[in-house]
């Protein structure tokens, strides 16, 4: 498909639909209404809250079905509001779009963010800034559906900045220790590294355009040249991975895992780190036109799911693992719009079930820590699975679901990826197809291992637990009902929603039979599901008897074993040792090299400005000076420039 | 010099001299604004002692209104001419920096004339008596001095003048009028005391040398064009039968003297110390309305008398603006004071309005008057905030003295926290629309020069927004430090130019259109 | 005499000045080299009045020198009031606001 194809389809919102501006407006208003009324509102402000999501999610699905109901070439509906910015040839007006792709995020955010909000209810029941949380939690919901429904770049900025800006409050304002302030200032470097990305992009646009809606853009890429798309691609990737956590931009989502848990579940693993996804797949046009930039993004999406894979392994930290594997989930979506084509829906499609699982497994977390006491570190649990049985089966539905075990979601979701990675021509198919399908055995690996430290095994809990008991059922109930969904999610593939996706929003036509350049689809999905069960059947036989207490790759063998209470010497050596030095360099270099570059940035913006400051010496005669030189330095630059 | 032709003294003195008309309801604003500072030093001269901070803060602020009436007046009368000869130029950019000024000044003149944070006001009655002597202790207890409002109206109107200036003589004149009242209130704070005067002194002495450039390049431009009206000089300088060394020394001295003001690097020098030494209500006076008025003065000079010379100035002033981004930005990183911060900031923002100047175009300056204003408002708040700051000391601006403060006193740190977003340029926020629509119009060129300078802007306002993030940081998350300042309880006057800030910096986020409009409507200087 | 070498003084007369902020401690000398520089920039003001055959530079001239008495004024003002704490004219001793 060319970009040239794009057209502007039919728009001006009707009828219902010309009211699904509501969509933003309740939950801000929400947000707006529990910051002014204060502790006034301290008793219903939660309910409030969850109530305004609430609604949101019936309103959004009252639009989906309205907009289903038309014909499939006319499903779009545009509200220009006001006009935002108007200066010179750039007009940026206050415009929304409500189009298949923006209904489905739509569904995704106010629907497991309602059922989020509900847990949360329950989660933060001590806390005495509850109605605050809900607050910039509403916020950031606003912000994350104005992402969504915008229908030009400045809207799409508009809402990038506020749900960047709502995490870093989420983060920073319910934690109080160091790390958490770290966390903070890692996670605002490396999105303003990736905002900057996307700001510039959006400046080469106009400047290329004159415009920024995506009408105009999109109707227009056949006007840039190749180099022109490529840096375009190049930079919103750029902005992609910022905010998405893919590489080399990773090391802050892991970090972010310092906030309450239904922050990491709404914002860190189901909502806001899809933005990528969601700005890659709406700027198709633009990737279309370029295989390299397509290339890259399809790269970027390997690399990091083997990154998040890897160090995954290596985490003892409940949330961290799942961080990690969020960041390797993300890896696999980027790699299906890298892929391009059909691959596009299927990736939106991964990310629909990964915001149902994850979400889950987030909170399935967040209710395992509320029964241990806030202890996070896995080798600290064990057996939990007879104290807490609706835990560990909503757990356990995710788990099966993330690792894509059919018939649950991911499998329907995470093989097509792989079978299509495969269909690249040339050896990029290989590697590519084959990096996913590592990636989902280690996925299983790793998840397994997750699954069976915490519920199964011997007991490792520390001496101040003695029973630990279930969540109550404010927690529980959307556990379940993102376990349902996390299983059901897969059905979505039995569903046109991949054709639903395909023809509005991408102009491809659906049921294009892809020819299968290097392996047949039967022959991907048995090695998908072999791998898989191989992956998963080694971390059970590795860890169904526990683990060790000890920092697991520290000190040499003997001394290991022999302070090894639980563990298989034996294991350790012959499987866990390679695989250790393996994830030791992945996060050595993760932390020397990504992370070094970006404080290495940071440091020479420091350094420098601490050595520049010693230029402003106190003296007014060397401002005179420099006051002087400059006078000469510009003269004689005039002289240059006219003369010369 | 073989170009020149000399004249007689018999044909120089033949010259016919004549008094030229003067349009009085166009100069209005000015004159009901000098007319009212000298009423004012009428006042503190007859007037009673008790009732002296009345009289002159009802006298000022009744001249600010009626002088933003006169300019809405001849704004709504669509008045587009020069007059005083061709001394003044009454256009759209003069009339709409004019009100932004009149408002401006209205904002800061409430937080000159706050006395209910301080005992007195934050002034001192006699800056002459030395520092820590009987005399001084003496008078840390009486009542502030009342000059500081006749000060302010001279400098408003001297800027009022500044914007106007349709030629280098006036522009000088103006310049003088509004920069020496600067420097004396500079002088005036009743807490430290030293440092207020080495900032008077150390601006004083700077000002006063880019002065002298600015006359020296206003001689050559003199020579070069026999003329310092604007429209003169761009005639001569389309003509160019007379040396352009003349033409581009003088320029370039000309553009000393205008960039100073502006602090662009490296002529920023001076910013970071008078901004920390002044009274805060000063630096806020002058980070609002000098920025304004002098880059209306440099947008009229570069747009009016230069913009023939337009290919030959992008690529100087371009590197300037590339340079005062950089620096303002990458000092602010370390800043450990809280008005040196604003300070830098306040470079770097003299950079972004660069940008949109160097479009040469009237989206470029319809941009830069939109920034000007959003960003007067923003600025003047946020040292407001920083007012309200304190320990027994006087104004606490140590950033570490503001660790901890959103516990102590969460609205003032909510509030400051807003007005950091809006520098760091979040959407919704003022800061956003304005630099939006600046590096919007740089870009409409679609040009390489402008392309580059957006790059860099983009660049760094990201790198800047880690010293404004920093210090809402500190604000929320970190340990108050052991002996914790106090938040003031705002003054009536405080309170209302906070709100007006805040409110501003908010409307001009999220609706900017009616005064983008303005901007838009207004953008057009004539010759 | 050819008014150009008028010129060429001013430049000379100001460019004294200028070092002689650079060079000069004392605020009232280092003040002064800055009249000095007005001044240069007054001789060229005139004597481009001559070359141009006009009047305005005289004029001009005026009004300089007006504002530079103003000027005067106030930078006398401001050097007695630190003078007087201080006990010293050396522009080099404020140094208490830097980096």
């Amino acid at each position: 498909m060319h970009a040239s194809a794009y057209e502007v389809l039919a728009s001006a919102a009707s009828g219902t639909l010309s009211s699904f501006w509501l969509l933003i407006v309740i939950p801000a208003a929400s947000g707006g209404i529990l910051l002014l009324l204060g502790r006034r509102a301290d008793r219903w402000g939660h309910l409030l809250g969850c109530a305004s999501v609430g609604v949101a999610f019936v309103l959004g699905l009252v639009y989906f079905f309205q907009l289903g109901g038309l014909p499939a070439t006319d499903r779009r509906a545009t509200l220009d509001l006001f006009t935002f910015i108007q200066v010179a040839a750039l007009k940026v007006d206050f415009g929304l779009l409500f189009d298949p792709l923006s209904a489905v995020f739509v569904l995704l955010i106010t629907g497991v963010g309602f059922l989020i909000h509900v847990y949360a209810v329950g989660y933060m029941a001590d806390d005495p800034k509850r109605r605050t949380f809900f607050a910039y939690f509403n916020i950031f919901v606003a912000a994350m559906l104005l992402l969504v429904l915008g229908n030009n770049y400045v809207m799409l900025y508009i809402g990038w900045e506020g749900v960047g800006l709502a995490s870093y409050l989420l983060i920073s304002f319910w934690y109080t220790r160091p790390s958490a302030a770290t966390a903070g200032k890692k996670a605002f470097i490396m999105n303003r590294v990736g905002d900057a990305g996307l700001a510039i992009a959006i400046f080469v646009m106009f400047a290329n355009l004159h415009t920024v809606s995506y009408d105009g853009v999109f109707a227009n890429v056949d006007r840039f040249t190749s180099g022109t798309t490529l840096a375009l691609g190049l930079l919103l990737l750029i902005g992609a991975c910022g905010k998405s956590g893919q590489f080399p931009l990773q090391a802050w989502l892991p970090d972010a895992m310092e906030g309450p848990t239904p922050v990491s579940a709404l914002i860190h693993a189901a909502t806001m780190v899809t933005a990528g996804v969601y700005l890659i797949a709406r700027s198709n046009p633009i990737f279309d036109a370029n295989p390299t930039a397509q290339a890259v993004v399809a790269a970027v999406g390997a690399v990091t799911l083997l990154i998040g894979c890897i160090i995954g392994c290596a985490k003892d930290d409940i949330k961290r693992v799942l961080a990690w594997s969020t960041v390797s989930q993300i890896g696999y979506m980027f790699l299906g719009v890298g892929l391009g084509g059909g691959a596009y829906a299927l990736a939106i499609i991964h990310l629909l079930a990964h915001g149902f699982f994850k979400a889950g497994l987030f909170l399935g977390a967040g209710s395992v820590m509320h029964a241990m006491n806030d202890q996070v570190d896995i080798r600290r649990f064990g057996g939990l699975w007879k104290y807490m049985k609706i835990t560990w089966i909503t757990f356990g539905v995710g788990w099966l679901a993330i690792i894509g075990i059919p018939p649950l979601s991911g499998f329907f979701s995470k093989e097509p990826i792989i079978a299509e990675a495969f269909d690249r021509p040339g050896w990029a198919g290989w590697v590519l197809g084959f990096a996913a399908l590592l990636g989902a055995g280690l996925t299983a690996f790793y998840m397994t291992r997750l699954f069976v430290l915490t519920f199964h095994g011997p007991e490792r809990w520390t001496d101040d637990i003695k029973h630990p008991h279930e969540s109550p059922p404010v927690m529980t109930v959307p556990l379940m009902l993102l376990a349902i969904g996390s299983a059901a999610a897969g059905a979505l593939m039995a569903t046109p929603v991949q054709d639903w996706l395909n023809p509005t929003v991408f102009g491809v036509e659906g049921g294009e039979v892809p020819e299968h350049v290097h392996l047949s689809h039967t022959v991907v999905t048995i090695l998908s599901i072999a791998i898989t069960v191989l992956g998963g059947l080694l971390g059970w036989w590795l860890f169904r008897n526990g683990t060790s207490l000890q920092e697991q790759p520290a000190g040499p063998v003997v001394t290991a074993a022999r302070k090894n209470l639980y563990g298989d010497t034996v294991n350790e050596t012959v499987f866990e040792k390679p695989g250790t030095y393996l994830t030791r360099a992945l996060v050595y270099f993760d932390n020397k090299g990504i992370d070094g570059l970006v404080n290495g940035l940071a440091a020479a913006v420091g350094g420098g400005s601490g050595r520049l400051r010693r230029a402003q010496t106190g003296f007014v005669r060397s401002y005179a000076l420099s006051m002087l030189g400059g006078a000469l330095l510009v003269a004689v630059a005039f002289l240059v420039v006219r003369l010369g | 010099m073989n170009g020149f032709t000399i004249a007689t003294p018999a044909q120089v003195l033949a010259i016919d001299v004549r008094l030229p008309d003067l349009d009085y309801a166009a100069m209005a604003p000015m004159l009901v604004l000098f007319g009212a500072a000298c009423l004012g030093v009428l006042v503190d001269a007859f007037a009673p002692r008790q009732s002296r901070h009345t009289i002159q803060f009802a006298l000022s602020f009744i001249a600010l209104t009626v002088a933003l009436l006169a300019v809405i007046r001849e704004a709504r009368v669509g008045s587009r001419e020069l007059t005083a000869d061709v001394a003044l130029a009454i256009d759209g950019p003069t009339l709409f920096l004019q009100g932004t000024l009149a408002v401006l000044g209205i904002v800061a003149l409430l937080l000159v004339g706050e006395r209910a944070l301080e005992k007195g006001g934050p002034f001192v009655s006699q800056a002459a008596i030395p520092v820590g002597s009987e005399a001084d202790r003496r008078q840390a207890r009486e009542e502030g001095a009342t000059e500081v409002f006749p000060l302010t109206l001279f400098a408003l109107s001297g800027m009022m003048l500044f914007v106007a200036a349709n030629d280098l003589l006036t522009m000088f004149v103006a310049l003088e009028v509004f920069s020496l009242p600067l420097y004396l209130l500079c002088a005036l704070a009743r807490r430290r005391r030293l440092v207020s005067q080495e900032a008077a002194l150390k601006y004083f002495l700077l000002g006063a040398f880019a002065s002298a450039f600015f006359i020296f390049g206003m001689a050559l431009l003199y020579g070069f064009a026999g003329t310092v009206s604007f429209g003169g000089i761009h005639d001569a300088a389309l003509l160019a039968t007379t040396s352009p060394l003349l033409l581009f020394t003088g320029l370039a001295m000309v553009a000393v003297g205008l960039l100073f003001k502006i602090a662009a690097v490296p002529f920023h020098v001076w910013t970071p110390d008078v901004y920390q030494g002044a009274p805060t209500s000063v630096t806020a006076f002058m980070a609002a309305c000098t920025k304004v008025a002098a880059f209306g003065g440099l947008l009229r000079v570069l747009y009016v008398a230069f913009d023939r010379a337009r290919w030959d100035i992008e690529p100087v002033i371009g590197t300037i603006a590339i340079l005062t981004m950089l620096v303002g930005a990458i000092l602010a990183v370390t800043q450990t004071d809280i008005k040196r911060l604003l300070a830098y900031s306040s470079i770097a923002n003299a950079g972004y309005l660069l940008v949109g100047a160097l479009a040469f175009s009237k989206e470029g300056l319809s941009s830069a008057m939109f920034y000007l204003a959003a960003y007067g408002f923003t600025v003047i708040a946020a040292f407001a905030v920083i007012t309200l700051v304190r320990d027994d000391d006087g104004e606490a601006t140590h950033l570490s003295r503001w660790a901890g403060l959103g516990r102590e006193a969460p609205l003032v740190a909510g509030v400051f926290t807003f007005l950091m977003l809006a520098f760091a340029g979040i959407p919704l926020t003022s800061g956003f629309t304005s630099k939006f629509a600046v590096f919007g119009a740089a870009l409409g060129v679609g040009e390489a020069w402008p392309v580059a300078l957006v790059i860099v802007g983009v660049v760094t306002s990201m790198i800047l927004a880690f010293p404004y993030l920093r210090v809402v940081v500190m604000m929320w998350l970190s340990e108050p430090a052991e002996q914790s300042p106090t938040v003031a309880i705002p003054g009536a006057f405080t309170s209302a130019a906070l709100m007006v800030g805040v409110l501003a910096t908010l409307l001009l986020g999220v609706f900017p259109s009616p005064v983008l409009d303005l901007a838009d409507r207004a953008a057009e200087f004539i010759r | 005499m050819e008014p150009g070498y008028y010129v060429v003084l001013a430049a000379v007369l100001f460019t004294i000045g200028a070092v002689g902020v650079l060079i000069r401690r004392n605020a009232i000398v280092l003040f002064m080299c800055i009249e000095l520089m007005l001044n240069a920039g007054n001789l060229a003001l005139v004597t481009f009045s001559r070359i141009n055959g006009t009047l305005d530079g005289q004029i001009m001239a005026f009004f300089v020198m007006v504002v530079a008495a103003a000027e005067v004024v106030i930078g006398l003002a401001i050097i007695m009031s630190i003078f007087r704490t201080r006990r010293s004219a050396s522009v080099d001793d404020a140094n208490l606001l830097k980096y």
